[in-house]
């Protein structure tokens, strides 16, 4: 696949917090250099503090690379044009309490430009597939975490975007609603959008990636097609990554979720 | 553009939904209804008009300057450590249509509000009440006859060393303040000049002016206005403000003009011919106001709502830009920090002159208070209530000024101040 087809292309990117006096205190991203084709759904895995958030956010404009280049479509991430083509689901729904699912969708498919009309038919399609039509009119304040969760899905696809930003998108969801999404993310992909997820849950990653880069420490550590791994996700990461620390949690996670 | 209207309705929305328009609005009416319970003017009817005016809309219009201040500096910064900043911010929006539209969405519910008291105050008001143009004598500025005084001081020989030696800003800065108290002395069956630039006809006028004496008791005056063939007469007491009704035949435009010989295009002459027993003074730049007629009080009201208003659109985009660049308690502190130094410093600045700079620390402080007060002045020099109060015309012109600077132009230069601020300041987190 040559660049011209590249969504999402990271170069020798740095990122390093600073203090008040401007000291350097975290290299949270060192020297990361990938890039996402079109068309795929892309894994970013590692363990807390790896940087994945970090690299997540420079990639949707939220954070400025202290070194290196992010580009999406091929323009800078913060350019109108880039962020029309962008849908992001976050790791927490940070949703406005006061406003119902329906309004919350129509509000985010006015900042895609959508017209009022086109808007509100959106809205109603994206309510009736992730299964909130008959609560559309309640305040989101009042959702649970994963009713929540389900709005802030609807969101990020709001716009029709061609790239998905998805931070954990299984988080807080039941069973049933986490192999929703997964099929959902097959169905997207399979029409042609190109998806960027996190997740702890290795074997959701296994489910749904095409590809995945381990990140450790701010640097990829290993990365590669999963059909061509030669074993799990799980053993491949705990090798690669050496302290399973935190993952010990998600491999049990992963676990119980596939029984 | 559906950007900016998507996040005004938003932000819309939350001011409703949390209440805030109807505390807000329902504090302003309870104190809009309480004030005639509570002010106790000077025993008379019009005194007791004046203040009613004066701190029922001011009270409201402190209420909602305070509380919207505040929201201003946590409509972006409460969003961004909630993280729901960043979900709009990955849309595509301008980031200055996300500052503009919050601020544009205070601002109208601070309007709303604002109406409300408004309109509680024209319907317990004589709204047909006539309203004066107010003309202060043309002068050179306080700080051309500073110059002025300051040169005559440094080429007279008697004047002291301390002086000539003295740093020149200082002296000048002295002399400006100074300028504005400098008295006139008007000698027994001595005329005195003033020269007003009049806008339009003066088909009729009257003179409110403030004598005194040199021993500063209590005196009759005596004494003739004319103002080309219009006559007042003054029969007074010195220390008291009084208005001198200028009374006259059937004068043409020309004629009341003033003496075209002596006047220039629009400018008119008032003499003032002392007739009592003593010579009198007064401070030209204080003292004397000549009196135009204009339109009613009701369009006084509106003037002075759209000047108000723009007040509040000022200080919501200064209080939305801290909102980027700072986190909630940095962001109100400054805001209110700055509310007050901006409401106290010129009366700091007028009541501590330089003699009192003795050490570094007055003189630090000073500094920066002066600074302070010239940054705060284009907003602190408006006194839109205290005109309105008075009867005096909120001028067209000012408020068109105010309206444009104010409500438009410096809102939007902060407002694209806090779009480059806010991706910054989403670095810090």
């Amino acid at each position: 696949m040559d660049d011209g087809e590249n969504v999402i292309e990271l170069v020798d990117v740095r990122k390093t917090f600073r203090d008040f006096w401007l000291r350097p205190t975290v290299n949270a991203v060192d020297g990361l250099t990938l890039s996402v084709s079109r068309g795929e759904v892309f894994g970013l895995l590692g363990p807390n503090g790896s940087g994945k958030s970090t690299t997540i956010k420079m990639i949707l404009g939220l954070l400025s690379p202290s070194a290196g280049k992010v580009s999406l479509f091929g323009l800078p991430p913060r350019s109108i044009e880039a962020r029309r083509k962008l849908g992001y689901l976050p790791e927490l729904s940070y949703l406005h309490p006061f406003l119902t699912a329906r309004e919350t969708l129509t509000y985010y498919a006015g900042l895609c430009g959508l017209r009022r009309s086109v808007a509100k038919e959106r809205a109603e399609e994206l309510l009736e597939m992730v299964g909130l039509s008959d609560v559309a009119s309640r305040t989101v304040g009042g959702f649970s975490k994963g009713m929540s969760r389900r709005v802030a899905l609807a969101a990020s696809l709001i716009g029709r975007p061609e790239l998905l930003v998805m931070d954990e998108p299984t988080s807080g969801l039941d069973p049933i609603s986490t192999k929703e999404v997964k099929t959902l993310i097959k169905a997207l992909s399979a029409g042609g959008m190109t998806i960027l997820m996190t997740s702890h849950l290795l074997a959701d990653a296994e489910d749904v990636c095409d590809r995945v880069t381990i990140l450790n420490h701010g640097k990829a550590v290993a990365g590669g097609r999963v059909s061509e791994l030669g074993t799990s996700l799980e053993e491949f990461f705990l090798a690669k990554v050496g302290d399973p620390g935190d993952f010990k949690l998600a491999g049990f996670l992963a676990r119980g979720d596939a029984r | 553009m559906r950007g900016f209207l998507e996040v005004f309705r938003l932000e819309i929305a939350a001011l409703v939904r949390s209440k805030t328009v109807a505390m807000l609005s329902i504090a302003s009416l309870a104190w809009m209804f309480a004030m005639p319970f509570v002010v106790t003017g000077d025993g008379t009817v019009e005194g007791e008009r004046e203040l009613f005016i004066h701190y029922s809309l001011g009270g409201v219009f402190a209420l909602l300057l305070v509380a919207l201040v505040a929201s201003a500096t946590g409509v972006l910064a409460r969003e961004r450590t909630a993280k729901r900043l960043q979900l709009t911010m990955v849309r595509p929006v301008r980031f200055f249509s996300i500052a503009f539209a919050k601020t544009a969405a205070l601002t109208a519910c601070g309007a709303a509000v604002l109406a409300l008291a408004t309109l509680v105050l024209a319907v317990r008001t004589d709204l047909a009440r006539p309203c004066s143009h107010v003309l202060k004598p043309v002068m050179p500025s306080p700080r051309e006859e500073a110059k002025a005084m300051y040169r005559s001081f440094m080429e007279d020989p008697n004047t002291p060393v301390q002086v000539k030696s003295a740093r020149k800003s200082a002296v000048l800065r002295l002399l400006e303040n100074r300028a504005m108290d400098n008295y006139q002395t008007i000698g027994t069956n001595d005329t005195a000049e003033w020269k007003f630039n009049i806008p339009g006809e003066t088909a009729a006028a009257a003179v409110r002016i403030r004598f005194t004496n040199q021993f500063d008791m209590r005196d009759d005056v005596r004494g003739l206005f004319r103002l080309g063939g219009l006559v007042g007469v003054a029969s007074n007491i010195t220390q008291a403000i009084v208005t001198v009704p200028l009374l006259g035949a059937e004068q043409s435009s020309q004629e009341t003009a003033g003496d075209p010989s002596t006047a220039e295009a629009n400018q008119a002459s008032l003499r003032f011919e002392n007739r009592g027993k003593r010579p009198l003074m007064l401070r030209p730049r204080r003292d004397i106001d000549l009196l135009q007629p204009a339109d009613a009080f009701g369009w006084n009201l509106l003037r002075t709502y759209l000047e108000l208003v723009s007040i509040l659109a000022l200080t919501i985009s200064f209080g939305v830009f801290l909102s980027a660049a700072l986190g909630r308690p940095v962001a109100l502190f400054t805001a209110i920090v700055s509310l007050l130094v901006g409401e106290m410093s010129p009366s700091v600045v007028e009541q501590y002159p330089d003699e009192l700079e003795k050490d570094a620390v007055d003189r630090i402080g000073l500094v920066l208070t002066r600074f302070a007060a010239e940054a705060t002045r284009p907003v602190s020099a408006l006194n839109p209530l205290e005109r309105l109060a008075s009867d005096a015309c909120v001028e067209r012109k000012e408020v068109a000024r105010v309206v444009v600077l104010q409500l438009l132009l410096v809102p939007v230069f902060l407002s694209l101040l806090a779009a480059f601020a806010l991706p910054r300041k989403q670095d810090d987190l």
